[in-house]
């Protein structure tokens, strides 16, 4: 994913930074332990958030001005892939570039410096808590449902966000809210009065939860951004969300092929080790053309997203394409490699069913390839 | 004469390399011909292939001391990026792109003096004889066959699919040398003269209509072995040597780009934009050629580098033909009951040609490889399952 860079020393840094990513990721985080956690009550470790803090992980997309490392994308796409390869629950990707990014995007100064301050040293693990419909293939950033209204006591946010990750343990939530017609974007604490966060069992034993603000009282010091400013910094925020989440997606997709191969290559029927039949080999070149196809595409968005003077339209359109590639290429790796395994790849004691489960999962999370594809055909029809 | 050993194409900043070939084009390429629906004759050609040939572009791979361009794999990629993007049609340019490197590379200095500025000329037009009717896929167990006899080979059996062979002066063919040994090992690469006594050339027509490729049987025909390229019986691993840095112009978007567009016209003319079902099916295969756009950089950035190809290219010939064939096959769809209509449909004052798509799909997953057999390459050398 690095030879996209001109820069040949950033190249040789994100390579180094690769590595010690995927030594640590295999050290620290075998697949056991996150089977372990399957069952537990976040779904997720603080501690190994600590741990990632101490790498300076937590801090590695966050600039320099916020305390943090102000490395761009593409050394973020290095620790963000050790660590879905190893499935890994914690929810990098939502607190780490989801909602620091959409943070960062915005101007409030006091606000975004003690935030991004807590994310850094690991303390703070913040979702976004965005999405209005349940089960919708329109993905709509503007919030409708959900409004922040003045009342006589204050402003006064009311209404239901659903799909929200991390959706156990979450310390607080980056909140779009309509505020006339305008979207604004609010920082609400997860214990602050008239919050209420119901966790929904995800496939892979993590959880998303639905968000019932129940007139919740806002002071203007959390409000992140109001109207143009808050959609622009919301937008960019998502779509960078999505790149990364692909990132995940395509360190599933290989590892789940990887699996795949070895299991070809290894059992025997019939005489032979069934990867040498026809009719199998090429149902495996298929899985590899998807997963080389989403590599492509995702060197190019990396780049896109590592450089600043990209047009919107141009980055949400990259976005949406290889969210929608990662997506169906990672369900499609899912499903093959379960039928190509046969009835061992259905057990839940093989580890190809971490890989499915979180393939699941971050497949539909953020709209999932159909969703996105109609995303994109609506920016191509704005773009012309 | 040309400007070619005065010019260090390479020496050009990219950009104005490409205006300046764009310039070209644009100001010379006749405008009728541009997009041609099929592989263009000779005749039709011609006059353009002299164009380039005076102006010393007709092969631009080549080094200059031959009469080429001398282009660096990333000027090469410019160079082709524009034709396609003015829709330059082919001539019958196995000499510029297949026979003409080959000689370089492996030829003899005699068969480089005869051959090669005739070809630069426009004098020779070479086709290539491989595929036989019992050797497609497996191509190495060809059997037509060539006996040594005195200073001469004899050349024996048939080849087919050979394209544009009516319009060829030449022959560059695999033939057996020798039955005993391992099929790969007893093939060399003959050239032969289409006046030779013995050849005959017999088109073929396609369920298009078109007499693209044919059939060439040899018998008794009598070449001498100073047409014998490389070695004896080292033919096979010679053709092998063309299919790098090539295979990867097989894989170019820009031909599901032009379906693509083809689709979307239609589409509006039928008023399909507002049907959700195909506005569905159509982002998918928009995703799908912008995608592959994307894999096709990165093979172009790796030859680029000065790397050599891999196995891995096969991926992108796979891609390319049936993203292709995809669009041409929703081309069929979306029209219905019009589905049929040889030529052109009219559609709200649109005209909308159905199946000329249709029909260069088909051989596009076959022809090169097909993709069965690009999917064997993938599957023993890039993921490494052994048959």
């Amino acid at each position: 994913m690095t030879s996209d860079y001109l820069d040949t020393e950033r190249q040789d840094n994100m390579r180094m930074l690769a590595e010690s990513a995927q030594t640590f990721a295999i050290k620290v985080s075998p697949l056991t332990r996150a089977r372990g956690l399957r069952g537990s009550a976040s779904g997720f470790d603080r501690d190994f958030w600590g741990k990632l803090a101490e790498q300076g992980w937590t801090g590695l997309l966050i600039p320099e001005v916020f305390s943090g490392y102000g490395q761009g994308f593409g050394e973020m796409a290095a620790v963000v892939s050790a660590l879905a390869t190893q499935v890994a629950p914690e929810p990098v990707v939502p607190a780490l570039v989801f909602a620091s990014r959409v943070i960062e995007n915005t101007g409030n100064g006091d606000l975004q410096q003690q935030l991004l301050a807590s994310i850094v040293a690991g303390e703070l693990i913040p979702g976004v808590a965005w999405q209005e419909e349940l089960a919708g293939l329109q993905v709509n950033l503007m919030a409708n449902a959900v409004v922040a209204a003045p009342t006589n006591s204050g402003i006064q946010l009311t209404g239901e966000k659903h799909h929200v990750r991390p959706g156990a343990d979450c310390d607080g939530f980056v909140v779009t809210a309509k505020q006339g017609n305008d979207l604004s974007l609010w920082w609400v604490p997860a214990n602050a009065a008239g919050v209420k966060v119901k966790s929904v069992a995800l496939a892979d034993d993590t959880s998303e939860a639905s968000v019932h603000f129940n007139g919740v009282m806002l002071d203007e010091s959390q409000c992140l951004a109001q109207g143009d400013a808050a959609m622009v910094a919301f937008t960019r925020a998502y779509d960078e969300a999505l790149v990364m989440t692909s990132v995940e997606l395509l360190a599933l997709q290989k590892a789940m092929l990887n699996m795949t191969l070895e299991y070809l290559r290894t059992r025997v029927q019939f005489g032979k080790p069934i990867g040498s039949f026809q009719a199998l080999q090429h149902r495996a070149v298929d899985l590899l053309i998807q997963q080389e196809l989403t590599s492509s595409v995702l060197s190019q968005a990396l780049v896109m997203l590592d450089d600043g003077d990209t047009n919107a339209l141009e980055r949400s359109a990259m976005a949406s394409r290889i969210k929608a590639r990662a997506s169906d290429a990672g369900l499609l790796l899912a499903r093959e490699s379960i039928q190509l395994h046969g009835a061992i790849g259905f057990t839940d004691e093989y580890d190809l069913g971490l890989y499915v489960q979180r393939a699941l999962v971050l497949s539909a999370w953020l709209g999932n390839g159909l969703a996105q594809r109609r995303r994109y055909a609506l920016i191509a029809s704005l773009s012309i | 004469m040309s400007t070619n050993q005065t010019t260090d194409w390479n020496a050009l900043d990219t950009d104005i390399f490409r205006q300046t070939v764009r310039a070209f084009f644009e100001q010379n390429y006749p405008a009728e011909m541009r997009y041609p629906k099929t592989r263009l004759r000779w005749a039709e050609i011609k006059d353009w292939y002299m164009t380039l040939s005076k102006k010393g572009w007709v092969a631009p791979s080549w080094p200059q001391v031959y009469g080429g361009m001398g282009l660096s794999p990333e000027k090469l990629i410019v160079f082709i990026e524009e034709q396609e993007r003015w829709g330059v049609g082919r001539a019958p340019d196995m000499g510029i792109t297949m026979i003409g490197p080959l000689l370089i590379q492996y030829g003899s200095e005699e068969q480089q003096q005869k051959y090669l500025p005739k070809i630069i000329q426009g004098e020779n037009i070479w086709c290539q004889g491989y595929s036989e009717p019992n050797a497609g896929s497996d191509l190495a167990s060809l059997r037509t066959d060539a006996v040594e006899d005195g200073d001469d080979f004899i050349i024996n059996g048939q080849k087919t699919w050979t394209t544009l062979a009516q319009d060829a002066t030449h022959i560059f063919l695999l033939a057996r040398t020798d039955k005993t040994v391992k099929k790969q090992e007893g093939i060399s690469f003959l050239l032969a003269d289409f006046t030779t006594p013995g050849i005959t050339v017999r088109p073929i027509r396609n369920i298009a209509g078109h007499e693209e490729f044919c059939e060439v049987f040899f018998e008794n025909v009598r070449v001498p072995k100073a047409n014998l390229v490389g070695g004896l019986n080292q033919g096979w691993g010679i053709a092998k040597a063309l299919l790098g840095f090539e295979r990867i112009f097989l894989g170019s978007p820009k031909q599901s780009q032009y379906a693509l567009s083809r689709v979307e016209e239609a589409a509006h003319a039928l008023g399909l934009f507002g049907d959700q079902g195909f506005v569905d099916r159509y982002t998918q295969l928009q995703l799908d050629v912008a995608d592959l756009s994307a894999l096709y950089v990165r093979f172009v950035e790796q030859v680029k580098r000065g790397e050599k190809l891999g196995p891995d290219v096969s991926m992108l010939k796979v891609w390319a033909a049936e993203t292709f064939s995809r669009l041409a096959n929703l081309l069929v769809e979306i029209t219905g009951g019009s589905g049929a209509v040889a030529g052109d449909i009219e559609v709200n004052g649109k005209k909308i040609d159905v199946l000329t798509s249709f029909y260069n799909a088909r051989p596009a997953t076959i022809y090169g490889g097909s993709s069965e057999i690009q999917r064997n390459i993938l599957a023993a050398s890039v993921l490494q399952l052994r048959s």
